[in-house]
């Protein structure tokens, strides 16, 4: 496909999930599909989190082949691109709208949506969503299955991931790289979570159980709950700490190319929102998610949504043991009891993991889908 | 102007500068609490129809509608036919009908309001509340009589819906025309 430009809007909301999927996004477009991206953010010290190199007093930098620019409320006069993204459903600026529709060639105009496995996902995926003006917007959304926009996955993704899963020497140099130094009979689980009152159940079973387990804590939400639990005031990047049969190691905000390895290093992933969620199912590593809450308790659909479609290939005690461990996590039920029962099925739920991992790697990333989707459209409209 | 989330099934937007009526109107949390609306549209110019989705708070221009209560006067294949209190008849075809037709059936006696525009009627809206006659339904298994467990019940047209697990072959119950949900179990309506 000819090159073409993009503009993607990304408004940091909280955390880091959104500026993490667009960051990762632009920078496949620009990569593997040649394509002309700059990626507006709201909020440059957000992106500083993710990419250390980059300077935030800058309005304009090029940075792995996409331009990233901050987005301030006095949106420059910009010559609109040929596609054009709001990520999440952020509101675009006025001036960039009126810029839209005012133009000879109207761009194609995408809503980004969340990711989710509901049932309705399919349904919507790149309906249109007619606006004033003659302009055409639609609403693409990722997904898992069949009629959805697929997960963001770089090309050489799993190639990469196999090659460094294969060789011992490998997980053994990354995790001393980061100043981990794991028992060779160790278990080794990340976390990644938002606050979560069920952690400190998790710790407690974690810190009995016959196995050694060296759990790795990036910095993060979740470093309050950690705190309580261990008894100490606070933290720092480096700190370690040992409670019976578990060693808590906590580690410095790792980049994204870092926290792939770290998954790939561990034998058990915890990992939250959508980014780390979609990078822990590549990973092929058995994993836990922590599901960001919604008014009126909406994750639960969303949750279970996934859960239906996951659990589909295993056994159905596994099923029912990874089930109760997730709503454990989530705020529903007994976090210890949970991850006792899921332990008799682990040899199970390690080996889904890597199924479900070739299973999804079948389908197209959403990084192509994309571009597949605005090639048709663009050629349709010219 | 009112937001996605505001307009209803039967309601008329002016998007682009054209009427579309909204046959069906559904509404989904998306992610983060922010909130999809996928609709059902009919351009009421050329007959055209679509899907579409918006955000919930999206601005849209609505078309304000004249209104007439009617009743349903008789079903003829895929002709339905209300009459207005000066025995005006408004022929409908099913298609246009779609959000309520679930709930329409041969001898109800609901007051209906025919929806109007430019002089030409476009669709029907039921009550909010409306009450029917279970015609089949499984025997209570649990014995649930809380109201909380639910079971499949099928209407006199066919329509299936959840009722209270307590609820029995010729019960008549209460249901929501805006979401199909059940309310209670009432009496027969009087004549």
């Amino acid at each position: 496909m000819m090159s073409k430009r993009w503009d993607i809007f990304c408004c940091v909301v909280d955390n880091y999930g959104d500026i993490g999927v667009t960051w990762r996004l632009a920078r496949q477009l620009a990569a593997e599909h040649d394509q002309a991206v700059r990626l507006w953010v709201d909020e440059p010290a957000a992106f500083l989190r993710l990419c250390p190199t980059a300077d935030a007093s800058l309005s304009s930098q090029r940075i792995d082949g996409v331009e990233v620019c901050h987005w301030s409320q006095d949106f420059p006069q910009v010559e609109v691109a040929d596609v054009v993204i709001e990520a999440f459903a952020c509101n675009l600026p006025a001036s960039y709208i009126e810029a839209m529709a005012v133009g000879e060639r109207k761009p194609l105009w995408l809503n980004l949506e969340y990711l989710s496995a509901e049932a309705w996902v399919a349904g919507c995926h790149v309906l249109p969503s007619p606006q004033a003006g003659g302009l055409q917007k639609f609403f693409f959304f990722p997904g898992f299955t069949e009629g959805t926009g697929g997960l963001l996955r770089e090309r050489d993704l799993l190639t990469r991931r196999r090659a460094f899963q294969a060789v011992p020497n490998a997980r053994r140099d990354f995790l001393a790289q980061i100043g981990v130094t794991p028992a060779d009979d160790a278990r080794l689980i990340s976390l990644f979570a938002y606050e979560n009152a069920a952690l400190a159940d998790w710790l407690d079973a974690l810190a009995v159980d016959t196995r050694p387990t060296l759990l790795l804590v990036p910095h993060g939400r979740i470093e309050g709950d950690l705190c309580r639990w261990l008894g100490v005031a606070d933290t720092e990047p480096g700190s370690r700490w040992q409670r019976g049969n578990l060693q808590v190691q906590l580690l410095p905000f790792l980049s994204q190319h870092d926290y792939d390895r770290l998954l790939w290093s561990c034998d058990f992933n915890a990992v939250r929102g959508e980014d780390s969620f979609v990078r822990a199912q590549w990973a092929g590593r058995p994993l836990l998610w922590h599901i960001y809450q919604q008014e009126e308790g909406a994750h639960w659909d969303k949750l279970d949504a996934f859960l239906d479609l996951y659990c589909a290939g295993l056994s159905p005690q596994a099923a029912d043991a990874q089930k109760s461990l997730w709503h454990a996590w989530n705020g529903q039920g007994d976090m210890g009891a949970a991850w006792v029962q899921a332990q008799a099925h682990i040899e199970e739920h390690s080996r889904y993991a890597g199924d479900w991992c070739d299973e999804q790697v079948l389908r197209p990333d959403l990084a192509s889908a994309l571009v597949r989707f605005s090639g048709k459209w663009l050629s349709c409209a010219t | 102007m009112k937001t996605a989330q505001e307009m209803k099934a039967n309601s008329v937007a002016l998007i682009d500068g054209h009427p579309w009526l909204i046959q069906k109107a559904e509404f989904t949390k998306s992610g983060r609490n922010s909130a999809i609306v996928k609709m059902k549209l009919k351009n009421l110019i050329n007959g055209s129809k679509t899907e579409t989705v918006y955000k919930a708070d999206d601005k849209m221009e609505p078309v304000i509608l004249d209104r007439k209560e009617v009743t349903l006067s008789y079903i003829n294949g895929e002709d339905y036919v209300f009459m207005d209190p000066e025995y005006n008849s408004y022929e409908l075809r099913a298609e246009d009908l779609e959000s309520v037709l679930p709930f329409i059936e041969e001898g109800m006696s609901d007051i209906c309001e025919a929806v109007f525009f430019d002089g030409k009627v476009i669709s029907v809206d039921l009550p909010t509340t409306i009450v029917r006659q279970i015609t089949y339904t499984e025997n209570s298994a649990r014995g649930d009589t809380s109201g909380k467990v639910m079971k499949p019940a099928k209407l006199r047209n066919g329509t299936e819906v959840k009722v209270a697990d307590f609820c029995e072959i010729d019960d008549w119950i209460e249901i929501d025309t805006r979401d199909g949900s059940y309310k209670n179990r009432t009496q027969a309506p009087t004549a």
